[in-house]
């Protein structure tokens, strides 16, 4: 289960047998895969928070006893 | 039982308990994105036909055994949805759908460049499997479409959770597929317990690492996901005001 890496060196590992297009494309897509889900929601998250800190600070403004 | 099923229906319950469980589920999802790619790139031995391509496969493998579990989650959480009416199983059923479509077209987009050298082509559309993997995708955008052209919210939640339940025969097509037909794509791989096997322990057990980090992005991601449409949906409430305030 544990195999020795079958490189015998960085060149080699880059060229992946000669198939380094399709290896390295896949690899590139899932980090892209990864990069939008994983980011996406925090961002959308940080956004949101912002909407709904600027509809508390105009719901405050408006009633101003109700605010504590 | 009932207490439980009750709880798990709270939006407030919901969002505190999965801010205490995301911080462990973000950080064994890196452990093991990192163990199963490092894996992956250095370790996989080189296999005598398909020499280094079977780096693809641990990715292909993972995210496509993965992707087959998205329709039976909709349509649990839709049938939630329809018999008792729970907010909670409709907001998750709406937060898995998108990322459905990733994992669908990632498998589309891995499978093709694999099969490009393998098979000497890209697509194939007497292919079963590959036919219903893509008709999966097409499911899963038709499900985010119709969401958003309803505009009331309680029918759109209804409608979707029907094509959520009527899309897992697709599941079984997808699976029984390689079986019931045989034209491209090969069957599922016997696993087996020989290092010295084709199918031994080398590729099998860094894809077991993968299709472990890929359940935890989904579950890292419906949850990110699902917190973000609590906040939205109940940002009427009390609860929610609070914590806006809070945090500013």
């Amino acid at each position: 289960m544990f195999e020795r890496i079958p490189f015998s060196s960085f060149g080699e590992f880059l060229n992946m047998g000669g198939y380094a297009f399709n290896v390295w494309t896949v690899y590139l897509l899932f980090v892209i895969f990864l990069l939008v889900n994983l980011l996406g929601p925090r961002r959308r998250r940080k956004q949101l928070m912002k909407e709904l800190e600027r509809r508390a600070v105009l719901a405050e403004r408006q009633q101003p006893d109700s605010s504590d | 039982m009932w207490q439980w099923f009750h709880r798990w229906g709270s939006p407030k319950w919901f969002y505190d308990l999965s801010g205490r469980w995301l911080p462990w589920l973000t950080g064994a999802l890196i452990l093991f994105l990192v163990v199963g790619v490092v894996w992956a790139l250095l370790f996989v031995p080189q296999d005598y036909q398909q020499s280094y391509t079977t780096r693809i496969l641990v990715v292909h493998v993972a995210v496509a055994s993965t992707s087959l579990a998205f329709f039976p989650i909709m349509a649990v959480a839709g049938t939630i949805t329809l018999v008792w009416k729970m907010k909670m199983a409709d907001m998750v059923a709406k937060t898995v759908a998108p990322l459905g479509a990733w994992f669908s077209a990632l498998t589309l987009a891995s499978g093709s460049i694999w099969g490009s050298v393998m098979w000497g082509t890209w697509w194939e559309w007497s292919d079963s499997r590959l036919t219903s993997m893509l008709f999966q995708f097409f499911l899963l955008i038709s499900v985010i479409s119709l969401r958003s052209a309803l505009n009331d919210s309680e029918t759109a939640a209804k409608a979707c959770a029907v094509l959520s339940i009527v899309g897992c025969v697709n599941v079984v097509i997808i699976k029984y597929s390689v079986e019931w037909w045989n034209t491209l794509h090969q069957p599922a791989s016997a696993l087996s317990m020989n290092s010295g096997s084709a199918n031994g322990p080398a590729f099998w057990v860094p894809t077991l690492v993968m299709v472990i980090a890929m359940y935890l992005l989904m579950a890292v991601h419906v949850m990110m996901a699902t917190r973000n449409e609590i906040l939205r949906r109940e940002s009427r409430s009390q609860w929610v005001q609070d914590l806006v305030l809070a945090a500013k």
